[in-house]
């Protein structure tokens, strides 16, 4: 049968601002979390730097988790919402389920901030079991099960939301065609927008990820609910490490979906699916399932074989993202009639900050090396460089240029240079501070230094002066983009 | 290769990376048509390169993996148990945490050999830790994982004589920083 696309109706003007009313608040949710997210990771450091010498260590643990689930969740369904938006140029995704995600994210998140900041729920983003039933006397039971409740509310509503995106790009593109098979084997028709095959791959692996989500959700209250069942501890690391490593990086997928539609309009050349770009993505597609391995290159008892794989995994991985998308971008910006927006240099540098970060992960990803830096500060170092400096600037550039087309309401040049200026010294100062803490051996994840790492005070004293000048671009930033898209709330039925 | 070493490995190619990204940024001060035929010859030129490099470390790192090899006998063994919030350390066996207790509250630190492999066995009693090996200067020489239901093998030849700290690297609850165990080379 011959390979069709269902071409949808053009939106009406009503269903186009009644989508711009949806972006419009998911932009504001992300960009309401952003900064006070921001200001919880500053605590940590401001603890770290022994400014806050009385203060009990289990408060710094509970704002390290929701800092950690915070960001990984706002930046996750922000690129969800942005997506989205994108992909009404192609396909048909319903509102109704995007609104009753948003609820869902929001009741989540409510829950969430009262596990961590009333019952001192303090576990880390990834929760690693069997930590969570180990309170060491600090919190309730009922903030373990609220714990999990939230996780599965959360989750419910996004996987609901990924199934109804794939469903609405399989209803035009079946998912052979979405995922421009036929392009591998030279057709090139039916064309396949590269948004619609990079988000099929992403959704793909991200209901892989979910699943395992689930898996772990449900191995957990079978054993905490007193049935006797115990899990196998490296089995729940395996499942928490494959989940974590895929939401994370199909957030920075989604992120380059947003790139490749939106960075073109600014250069005024286009940005198509080829042959190369779809061998890529279905590479990607297939790597990204193994990858994870090397979170767990210090369980010295997982076969052997596997930290092998993890390690080509991770280092072949690499290899579609610099030729093709990192190239591309450039190939896109080199010598073209370049319109420099806040919008376009944002997503501009977080492709670079993409790149950037990808070298620390490769770095990070060989066994031999992950015996010194793991779980030092070398990892938040390099997911906070691809994260930061990748796709948040991504995300942000996005809101810019969705702000600037709704609102149509012109840009301060000067501002966009001082913003620029801002993030470029803030961010990477902050980065630095991690990348030389890991390099001399100070560990991640310690809201104390003893003694043999007391250099780690040092560094979280110097990264403050940096997350100042950051923090300071992104008011400035809220200042110029935030309340375009408050106005674009406002006028959108 | 020290982490410090590693870490200007990075930063060079960091620099690199953002210098490429500013000379094509600048690039665009004067338009002009984009040469795709150049632009492909580029990008072959940059996968084999990459790929090849890639391959390359492949082949000098993996074979420096520090998972124990069979049929080299260590010189010594050394159990280590980790527990809310500290490591038991000894050259018994330990089984149960009222050996657990013992060998925290009481033992003398382990003294090992200097220039002797050692194989550390490390398990957990509870949660995920994460057994590091700090040397006398407060350097991170190895580390493995301490996982409840398995035990996980180091090894180590440790040339330098001293105190060696064992500290915490994997996340697990409200003292984890407080969580170390100490031993000597001699």
């Amino acid at each position: 049968m011959a390979d069709q696309v269902v071409v949808s109706p053009v939106w009406s003007g009503v269903e186009q601002q009644r989508w711009r009313r949806l972006t419009a608040t998911w932009m504001l949710v992300m960009l309401l979390l952003f900064p006070v997210l921001l200001l919880l990771g500053a605590f940590m450091r401001i603890v770290q730097a022994n400014w806050l010498p009385t203060l009990l260590p289990e408060w710094f643990y509970a704002v390290m988790t929701l800092h950690g689930l915070g960001m990984v969740g706002t930046w996750f369904v922000g690129a969800m919402a942005a997506v989205s938006y994108v992909l009404t140029q192609y396909v048909r995704p319903s509102r109704a389920i995007s609104w009753g995600t948003l609820a869902a994210t929001v009741l989540g998140v409510l829950l969430l901030l009262v596990t961590t900041l009333v019952g001192r729920f303090g576990v880390g983003w990834y929760f690693l079991y069997p930590l969570p039933f180990y309170p060491a006397g600090v919190w309730p039971n009922w903030a373990t099960w609220m714990f999990l409740f939230s996780l599965a509310i959360l989750g419910v509503g996004w996987t609901v939301w990924a199934v109804d995106l794939l469903r609405a790009i399989a209803r035009s593109y079946s998912l052979r065609v979405a995922l421009a098979w036929h392009y591998i084997r030279g057709r090139t028709e039916p064309e396949v927008p590269p948004a619609v095959l990079i988000t099929t791959v992403s959704l793909i692996s991200a209901l892989a990820g979910f699943l395992a989500a689930v898996i772990i959700l449900v191995l957990s209250v079978l054993e905490w609910a007193g049935t006797g069942f115990t899990n196998d501890a490296l089995l729940m690391k395996n499942l928490i490490f494959f989940f974590g490593h895929v939401l994370v990086n199909i957030t920075m997928y989604l992120g380059v979906v947003l790139v490749y539609d939106v960075l073109p309009r600014y250069s005024a050349r286009p940005w198509k699916t080829n042959r190369m770009v779809a061998i890529a993505w279905n590479t990607v597609l297939f790597l990204v399932l193994f990858a994870y391995f090397h979170h767990l290159y210090m369980d010295f008892v997982q076969p052997q074989w596997v930290q092998v794989l993890g390690q080509v995994a991770s280092y072949f991985i690499s290899v579609p993202a610099a030729v093709v998308t990192i190239f591309s971008a450039l190939v896109l910006v080199y010598g073209a009639s370049m319109r420099w927006t806040l919008s376009s240099i944002l997503m501009y540098l977080g492709v670079m900050g993409w790149a950037i970060g990808g070298v620390a992960a490769v770095i990070d990803s060989t066994i031999a090396v992950n015996l010194r830096f793991h779980n030092t500060l070398w990892v938040p170092a390099h997911f906070h460089t691809y994260y930061l400096m990748g796709v948040v600037l991504m995300l942000l550039g996005f809101a810019a240029h969705f702000g600037q087309e709704v609102s149509q309401q012109s840009e301060n040049g000067r501002l966009t240079k001082i913003i620029t200026a801002l993030f470029v010294i803030g961010g990477y100062g902050f980065l630095l501070m991690f990348y030389l803490g890991g390099a001399h051996s100070v560990p991640r994840r310690y809201a104390v230094y003893p003694q043999e790492v007391l250099q780690g005070v040092d560094y979280a004293r110097i990264a403050l002066g940096f997350i100042a000048l950051l923090f300071l671009g992104v008011v400035l930033y809220l200042w110029e983009t935030g309340r375009r898209c408050l106005l674009a709330f406002r006028t959108s039925p | 290769m020290s982490p410090v070493a590693v870490f200007r490995l990075f930063l060079g190619l960091a620099i690199v990376v953002a210098v490429v990204f500013l000379l094509v940024a600048r690039s665009t001060q004067r338009v002009r048509e984009v040469d795709y035929k150049a632009a492909g010859q580029a990008r072959k030129v940059f996968f084999f390169t990459l790929t090849g490099v890639l391959t390359a470390f492949l082949g000098i790192t993996l074979p420096r993996m520090p998972y124990p090899r069979e049929g080299v006998i260590p010189d010594r063994v050394v159990h280590v148990v980790g527990k809310q919030f500290a490591f038991a350390i000894s050259e018994t066996p330990i089984e149960t945490d009222a050996q657990w207790e013992e060998v925290t509250s009481f033992a003398p630190p382990v003294r090992i050999p200097v220039g002797s492999l050692v194989e550390f066995r490390v398990t957990s009693f509870d949660v995920n830790h994460g057994f590091s090996v700090y040397s006398p200067q407060g350097q991170l020489l190895a580390q493995t994982q301490a996982m409840p239901g398995y035990v996980n093998r180091l090894r180590l030849r440790l040339n330098e004589p001293g105190r060696y700290t064992v500290l915490c690297l994997e996340f697990c609850g409200s003292a984890h920083h407080r969580m170390r165990g100490v031993f000597f080379v001699e």
